[in-house]
Formats: structure tokens, C-alpha cells, sequence
């Protein structure tokens, strides 16, 4: 019986605590949905501090999970991190609300090259929060070997010793570079034409991760990988002896936007957010923790020398580098080759 | 005696090999469940952060455990759906296990088989198949839905476990409070209810650290706001090696083995 | 634990159900038809639609989900999720077993304690055991500094992120799923068989054969069940230490619903599983009842 009767208070309290979780305590709360190793947590903590509303942050790994959580959450998440391409997709099934810059004092920030783009022309919808490219990591220890393009990257030599993102659309998009193709042409014929190159290296690829391949290389476990670029960043400024390239095939621009879903909530924090964000000293220690490319000018320039010669936050290149388009239905028959060839070996 | 009796009757060598044997294997089994716990723990106290390398004893990453945000808040979200999730499925798991057992049902094979199903069916079929209700349905994912979820699958263990019970329950215990003028309901609250506690009690308990653990059911079923700790720990752990991770190991193991003490004590208590 | 309970039909002073009691039972019928019936058959549903390109579904019939399931890629990753889960199983036999055995033949209190330690990674988070292995596992990792430094070998070997390492995930995970019913059923068997076996002349091989291993069968089968079952649908295990490599049906199905978003196809392949699953219950079931005749 005591046990039932100490039993009721914690029954009680659940109850309670699923009610309160519903409403909004002072300042309200921002459910934020980003990719992972993306927000420093003394950022959403510096935020909560000031303006009192409190960050749920859930993370994703790629575009197309971020995209399927979206569409299956409803009302859920009040901000979100979409890649380019999943943006324009989010803008054309008109899944965004408009961006009130009005409500942005920091938004002359941006560099004007990172707006107006081809996925957002009206620059209506979207922020830009960090951009980047994918391009391959080498620890420079363990491989000898000029490594500069996917050829090289993917020998029989470098077998088992390879992380890749596990991302469908970036390893397709690394074949067709080196097939020349043009990497928005996704058409069906053109990517099962990139079948057999992405068999052979299939073969030879050690494990895919998309949230930290950074960890694997650190660990040893492999000594080169096809990776964002803030992760090769971090890892040279872990380790001199890892080298970031830029394929001499061609490598994917990628811009990450802020934008907030049609159904969102608290769409007055998702633009306090926004804001904080936009701050010069916000997004520096964003830049401080996961160096990527930092379209802040105000923040760029409190960057310390060593950051900006990172050649893999700012890499100087004349290589070839392109952004993806929405591509419509052929993420499917991308994700069928992927599952396909995963399980051939 | 017993002495001059074992040496009358020796028990058979081959069998005393077999069991020695088995002894052996025993201890290699254990060595195993164990080994990485401790190693585990271990590093939850050393300075180096990759887990290799000892270095010096800190205690450091409990430190910071206590103060990260994400792990408390979900601990905090855990811990409520758990609550919630082990009361309903006492309620209904216990009435549902008295009631099969004091009326005869038409139909009450199938019933018992359909309570099995949440039991043994796949999680991930389990997930899928709740998160497609949930939206057929347009209940938005948050606390109610991980709870529904939780209950849906803890309950039947806590029926099991009564009912394990009810079966060596004299039925003659009931009958007498009622011949003594008590109202059924009086007979269920004074009688029956006493003597099930050490089940309601183990099958709550089973229920709560059920629902503590679940990962694949509350993955498909939580919203940013109710998200639970092992979700986060999942993605910690993917991120990589974290002595904070460590730290929080060592903590879930002191606490389970203290609660599973605790739950022999009470048991012991019960046979008494 | 146990996983296959009997029917709760033998109460001799159960009265017919009246009105009132079937009232009672309302809210837990309504539970099970809202939370566990209704699911499936929506998943049924589910799996004949189709989806539009953002992944919205379209409720029109069509059997390609099927067609796809059945296609050899998902055939390979589904024979392929056995195989492991078939593997892991046999593993916690072996292990299990004997360990299960030999606790349950010890005097009370040493079982007692025995026990308590099976127990105590049961209740353990398998997040944080599985977690625990990858400190181990990894290239510079404890497992290959012992051995480096002990000179057994002469270069790290690769564990991680392969198939060995998916199935020592999983059967450190399942283990004592296998240990705690094999125990429940050697509890009670009379010693007095197993030497009375041997007395007429069996070996300790044969009586384990044919008198352990057919006693004990009930054990053996629940923890099958409580292992086979969610080895296949385990994604985590095959995400933290396989490398995202070594697909699994359950890694299938969660790409299927939050990186594909084909919740159709999801539901095809959770139908066929589940499928898959009634008929391994009812196997075991089958084989059970032919032991006990």
C-alpha cells in the first residue's frame, strides 16, 4: 500500500510535467532542428540566458533526413538548417515562411555573394548560416601519396583505410565529377551510369558517417575520407599532418541556410534566434568551434589570422565548384543504387 | 552423515568434470559481461579524452555531466515518460490480469495472445507502425505520443507478472472478505491488492527501466521537446568517444546495481 | 521473462464473464485495439500506397513496395539480417546455456548472487554496454594496445566497424536474455534425472543430448525468441559498430522512413518482417510441442 501511495505523487508530477511541457514558461521555447556538430552549446546557452527562451536542438546528419523529419513532425520544429537544394525544395512545395528581415537588425552582416541565390532568389525564406564544400582529407602521415582528386583518393592502395559521408547524393554527385557530368543532370540514365564507379569504390571504403567522420580519423581507424569541410578543419587544427583538398574533378559548394518551417509555432523566437546568431561575436564562436566557411562579414573579421588561413575553412582555389539544385523525385533512385551497392559486397 | 553418504554415493566423476567444466565457462562468461564495463568506468575517471592512454585520475567529465544541459534535460523528459508510462500500465495491467483471471471471458485465448504481441513483436515494426497511427491519427509527436508508445509495450509485462501471481493465489481469500459483508470492490482493495503487491511492485519496476532504455519505439515517436536520454546518448555516441558518455555509464551502473539490491531486498522481504 | 505464457484458463473459480466485467476490461481492449491492432492494420494499408516527390504519401493500390522488397538487393539485406541475428542467437546459446546451467545447479544463496550478476547488465542501458565495446574495438583502441604491447600480434587488427564487431555488439547486448530463461527452467529440473542418467550409462555428452537439452527446451526456446527478434530489427548496434555498412532490415527501415521518406516502402518491408517473425514464433512453437510429445 505504501508503495501505491508513494506511487501517486510521481504519477502526479508526470501528469503535471506533461502539462507544463505544453505550455510556454517565460520567454517560450524555440525548437530548434539542426544538423549535428553544427550549434555550439554555449551558444543556444548564452541565448537562453539573455532572452530566457529555452532551445530544444535536435540534430540530423543529412539533408533528406532533415526533410523527412520535417514533413513527419507537423508543427515540431519553429527552426530550421536546410541545405541550399532542400530549401528550394521546402520554398516550391511552399513549406516556409517568409523571413521578416525586419525583425533582423544583423542581417547587413551577410556578404552579398551569399545572397540572392539560385535556391532563394527573392531572399525571401532563407539566412545564410555557414557554408562549405565537400572535398577529401588525408593524414599526411600514414598516406605518402599525392592524394588531389576522387581517382586518386579511390586506389586499391587506400583499401579500407576510407570514411565517406553517408550521403547518397554527394556520392553520386563525386562520381559524375569524375564522368565530367554535370552534378544536377540526375537524371535515371545518368545515375546508373555512375553504378560501376561507385561499385569499385564501395569496395574499398572503410565506413560511412555523416554526424563526426572526423571521430575515425582521429581514432586511427582510417586515414582518408570525402568530408565536409569544417570537419577537415577541425582536424587540422587538431593535427597539422591532415590535409584538406579540393578534387581536381570538381567539388560541391554547399550554403546551409536558417528558415523557418509554414507551421512553426514561435516564429518570433526563430527570428530572435536568427538574429542572435547573425551577431558578429555569435558567429565567431560558431566559427571557433566548427570552422566552416563564415558568410558573416562583421564576423569575419574578428577571426584571428590562423582561422582564415585555414585551407579548409577558406580555401584559395581556382577549382571547379558547384551547388546543388532540387533535384525532384530522383533522391529515390539515388537511395535505391546506394542501399543496393552497400549490399553487394 | 551427509559426509558418509556422499562417500557411499560419490557423485559420478564424469558428471563432477562436466560441472567443473561448466564452472569454468561460467567465469569466462562473466569475465565477459564485465570486462567492458569495467574498462568503462575506468576511463569515466581518467584526464585523456580518447580512452586509451591512462593518464591521471580526474573527475572531471562528472563534473561537466552535471552541468550539460542537453543530458539533464533529457534525463529529466526520461524519467517523466517513464513515470507516466509505469503508472498507466500498472493500472492496466493489473486490472486487466485480476479481471482475466476472476471472469471467465468468451474469447480470453485470443485476448491473452494479443497482450503477448506488444511483448515479443519487433520494436521497429512496433515504431513504424505507431508513428504512421500517430499521423493517420494528426496527433502531434510529443510527450502523449511517447508515452502512449511506452505504455502500449510495458503494460503487458506488468500483467504477466500478476497474473504469474493470481495463479498461486488461494481463491478461497477472496470469498471469505466477501462472506464477511465486504463489497467486491472493497475485496479487490483489501485482499486482493495486498497480496499482489510483490508483483504490481517487480512488473512496475520492469516497466519503468523498459521504458528508461527504450531507443527504437521513442525513435520514431518523440518530438524535439520529449526527446529522451538514450536518444541523446545515441547521438553522442555516434559523434564519438566522449568521457562524459563514461561518466554517465558509471552512474546508470551504481544505480542499477543498488536498485537491483534494492528489488532483491524487497523480494526477500515479500517471502517472508 | 517468460516470454510464451499459458493462458490464464485454469482458475476453477473463475465465474462467466458478466456485463459489468466485460465493462472492466473495456479500457485495456480498447488500448490493445487503438495501440496494437489498428498500427498494423494501417501498416498493412500503408504498404499498397505510394508517394509523391517530397514523400507525402498517395493512397493509391499498387504491389511495387512488394516487387521491391522481393528484389534481390532487400532479399540479401533480409537473408543477410538472419544470418546475423541467427548467428547471434547461436552464440548466447553456446555462451548462455552452460552459464544458465551451471547457475541454476549451485546450492541457493551462491545462486542467488550468481544471479544478482546476470542481472545487473540486464538492467543496464545496452546503449552504454554497446558504447562500451567501441573504446575496446577501435584501431588504437585497448584491445589492440594489449595485444601490440604483448606482442601476440604484430599490427593492429581491423575490428571495428566490420561484421565481427556487429555480432559481438549484438551478443553482448543479448546475452542475458539468453542466460535468465535458460536459468528459469534448469531451476526446476530435478538433479536426481540428470544423475539418474548417467547412472544408466550415459555419458556427460549424452545426458546432456537427450535428457538436458530436451528438458530445458521451454528456456532454450524463450530466450531464442527474446534474442532472434530484436537482433534482426537492432539498428543502433549496426549504426555505432558496423560503420553504417553492414545494413540490417532495421537500418533499412529507418533509412526507409527519416532519409528516403518512402513510409510506404517502410511499411512493406515491416510487414514482411513482422511476417517473418509470426512464422519463427511459430516454429519454435511447433518445435516445442513436438519435444514435450
Amino acid at each position: 500500500m505504501k508503495m501505491l501511495r508513494s506511487l501517486l505523487p510521481l504519477a502526479l508530477a508526470a501528469a503535471f510535467g506533461v502539462a507544463t511541457a505544453g505550455a510556454a514558461p517565460k520567454g517560450g521555447k524555440l525548437n530548434l532542428f539542426g544538423w549535428s556538430e553544427y550549434v555550439p552549446q554555449a551558444v543556444i546557452d548564452g541565448f537562453t540566458a539573455e532572452t530566457g527562451v529555452k532551445v530544444n536542438y535536435e540534430t540530423y546528419a543529412s539533408g533528406e533526413e532533415m526533410l523527412a523529419k520535417l514533413l513527419a513532425g507537423g508543427g515540431s520544429y519553429d527552426l530550421i538548417q536546410p541545405p541550399d537544394y532542400i530549401a528550394e525544395a521546402l520554398i516550391k512545395g511552399g513549406l516556409l515562411t517568409p523571413v521578416d528581415q525586419a525583425k533582423l537588425p544583423h542581417f547587413g552582416n551577410l556578404m552579398p555573394e551569399y545572397l540572392h541565390m539560385p535556391h532563394d532568389p527573392e531572399q525571401k525564406f532563407t539566412v545564410p548560416f555557414m557554408v562549405g564544400t565537400v572535398g577529401i582529407v588525408v593524414n599526411t602521415e600514414k598516406v605518402t601519396t599525392p592524394v588531389n582528386s576522387y581517382a586518386e583518393l579511390f586506389t586499391e592502395a587506400h583499401k579500407n583505410r576510407i570514411v565517406v559521408l553517408d550521403d547518397g547524393r554527394e556520392l553520386v554527385t563525386a562520381a559524375l565529377y569524375t564522368q565530367g557530368k554535370d552534378l544536377n543532370a540526375m537524371t535515371a540514365e545518368n545515375i546508373a551510369g555512375t553504378r560501376p564507379v561507385l561499385a569499385a569504390w564501395f569496395k574499398l571504403i572503410k565506413l560511412f558517417d555523416s554526424d563526426s567522420p572526423k571521430t575515425a580519423l582521429l581514432n586511427g581507424d582510417v586515414d582518408l575520407g570525402l568530408v565536409w569541410c569544417g570537419e577537415a578543419a577541425i582536424l587540422h587544427n587538431e593535427d597539422k599532418k591532415f590535409r584538406y583538398v579540393l578534387p581536381k574533378e570538381g567539388a560541391h559548394l554547399f550554403v546551409d541556410l536558417l528558415a523557418i518551417p509554414k507551421d512553426a509555432r514561435n516564429v518570433e523566437n526563430a527570428h530572435l534566434f536568427i538574429d542572435y546568431l547573425l551577431r558578429a561575436e555569435v558567429s565567431k564562436l560558431v566559427s571557433d568551434e566548427f570552422p566552416y566557411t563564415n558568410p558573416n562579414a562583421a564576423a569575419r573579421k574578428l577571426l584571428t589570422p590562423e582561422q582564415l588561413a585555414n585551407p579548409a575553412s577558406y580555401p584559395v582555389t581556382d577549382r571547379k565548384l558547384d551547388t546543388f539544385r532540387h533535384i525532384g523525385d530522383s533522391g529515390a533512385a539515388i537511395d535505391e543504387l546506394i542501399t543496393d551497392l552497400k549490399n553487394a559486397n | 552423515m551427509s559426509d558418509l553418504a556422499a562417500k557411499r554415493f560419490p557423485r559420478p566423476t564424469g558428471l563432477r568434470l562436466l560441472d567443473w567444466g561448466l564452472g569454468a565457462w561460467t567465469a569466462l562468461v562473466f569475465l565477459f559481461l564485465y570486462g567492458p564495463i569495467a574498462v568503462l568506468i575506468g576511463y569515466s575517471f581518467n584526464t585523456s579524452k580518447l580512452n586509451v592512454v591512462w593518464e591521471a585520475f580526474t573527475f572531471r567529465w562528472y563534473g561537466e555531466l552535471m552541468r550539460n544541459e542537453p543530458i539533464l534535460r533529457t534525463l529529466g523528459n526520461s524519467l517523466v515518460i517513464a513515470a507516466a508510462a509505469t503508472v498507466l500500465a500498472v493500472v492496466i495491467g493489473t486490472t486487466g490480469a485480476w479481471l482475466l483471471h476472476r471472469f471467465r471471458y468468451r474469447g480470453a485465448r485470443a485476448i491473452q495472445t494479443l497482450i503477448c504481441v506488444p511483448m515479443i513483436m519487433p520494436e521497429i515494426v512496433m515504431g513504424v507502425s505507431l508513428l504512421i497511427l500517430f499521423r493517420v491519427a494528426s496527433l502531434e509527436l510529443g510527450f502523449a505520443s511517447v508515452i502512449l508508445a511506452h505504455t502500449t509495450f510495458c503494460f503487458p509485462f506488468v500483467l504477466v507478472a500478476v497474473q504469474a501471481r493470481l495463479q498461486g493465489l488461494d481463491p478461497a481469500l477472496e470469498e471469505a472478505a466477501l462472506d464477511l459483508g465486504a463489497t467486491p470492490l472493497r475485496a479487490f482493495w483489501l485482499v486482493i491488492v495486498p497480496c499482489l503487491r510483490p508483483a504490481v511492485i517487480s512488473g512496475a519496476l520492469m516497466a519503468f527501466t523498459l521504458s528508461m532504455d527504450e531507443l527504437i519505439i521513442s525513435f520514431f515517436t518523440v518530438s524535439p521537446a520529449s526527446r529522451t536520454l538514450p536518444l541523446q546518448v545515441f547521438g553522442m555516441a555516434k559523434v564519438g568517444l566522449n568521457p562524459m558518455l563514461n561518466a554517465l555509464s558509471a552512474i546508470f551502473v551504481v544505480t542499477t546495481v543498488a536498485f537491483v539490491l534494492f528489488t532483491e531486498h524487497l523480494k526477500r522481504l515479500a517471502a517472508r | 521473462m517468460q516470454a510464451l505464457p499459458a493462458a490464464d484458463a485454469e482458475n476453477p473459480h473463475a465465474r462467466r464473464a458478466t456485463p459489468m466485467g466485460w465493462w472492466l476490461l473495456a479500457p485495456m481492449l480498447i488500448w490493445l485495439a487503438l495501440f496494437v491492432v489498428a498500427p498494423l492494420l494501417i501498416l498493412v494499408v500503408y504498404s499498397f500506397c505510394s508517394r509523391d516527390d517530397l514523400g507525402r504519401v498517395v493512397f493509391d493500390f499498387t504491389w511495387t513496395n512488394y516487387a521491391r522488397v522481393f528484389d534481390d538487393t532487400y532479399l540479401k539485406i533480409l537473408a543477410r539480417s538472419v544470418g546475423y541475428a541467427a548467428l547471434t542467437t547461436l552464440i548466447c546459446v553456446a555462451a548462455g546455456f552452460p552459464a544458465g546451467w551451471f547457475i541454476a545447479r549451485r546450492p541457493p544463496a551462491v545462486r542467488n548472487r550468481l544471479l544478482l550478476l546476470v542481472m545487473i547488465p540486464f538492467w543496464t542501458s545496452f546503449l552504454i554496454r554497446t558504447y562500451a565495446w567501441i573504446a575496446i574495438l577501435k584501431s588504437e583502441g585497448l584491445l589492440n594496445a594489449t595485444l601490440l604491447s604483448a606482442r601476440v600480434i604484430p599490427q593492429p587488427l581491423e575490428l571495428l566497424y566490420t561484421p565481427v564487431a556487429v555480432v559481438i555488439g549484438l551478443v553482448y547486448a543479448y546475452l542475458p536474455f539468453m542466460i535468465l530463461p535458460v536459468y528459469g527452467s534448469a531451476e526446476k529440473l530435478d538433479n536426481a534425472l540428470v544423475e539418474a542418467a548417467h547412472d544408466l550409462g550415459a555419458g556427460p555428452l549424452r545426458a546432456f543430448s537427450e535428457v538436458i537439452i530436451p528438458l530445458t527446451w521451454p528456456g532454450i526456446a524463450a530466450g531464442v525468441l527474446l534474442v532472434f527478434v530484436p537482433a534482426i530489427g537492432m539498428f543502433a548496434i549496426t549504426d555505432l559498430m558496423g560503420g553504417a555498412k553492414v545494413a540490417m532490415i532495421g537500418n533499412v527501415i529507418q533509412n526507409q522512413v527519416f532519409k528516403a521518406r518512402n513510409l510506404p516502402f517502410a511499411a512493406a518491408l515491416g510487414v514482411v518482417f513482422t511476417l517473418l517473425f509470426v512464422a519463427s514464433y511459430l516454429a519454435l512453437q511447433w518445435r516445442g510441442r513436438r519435444a514435450r510429445a
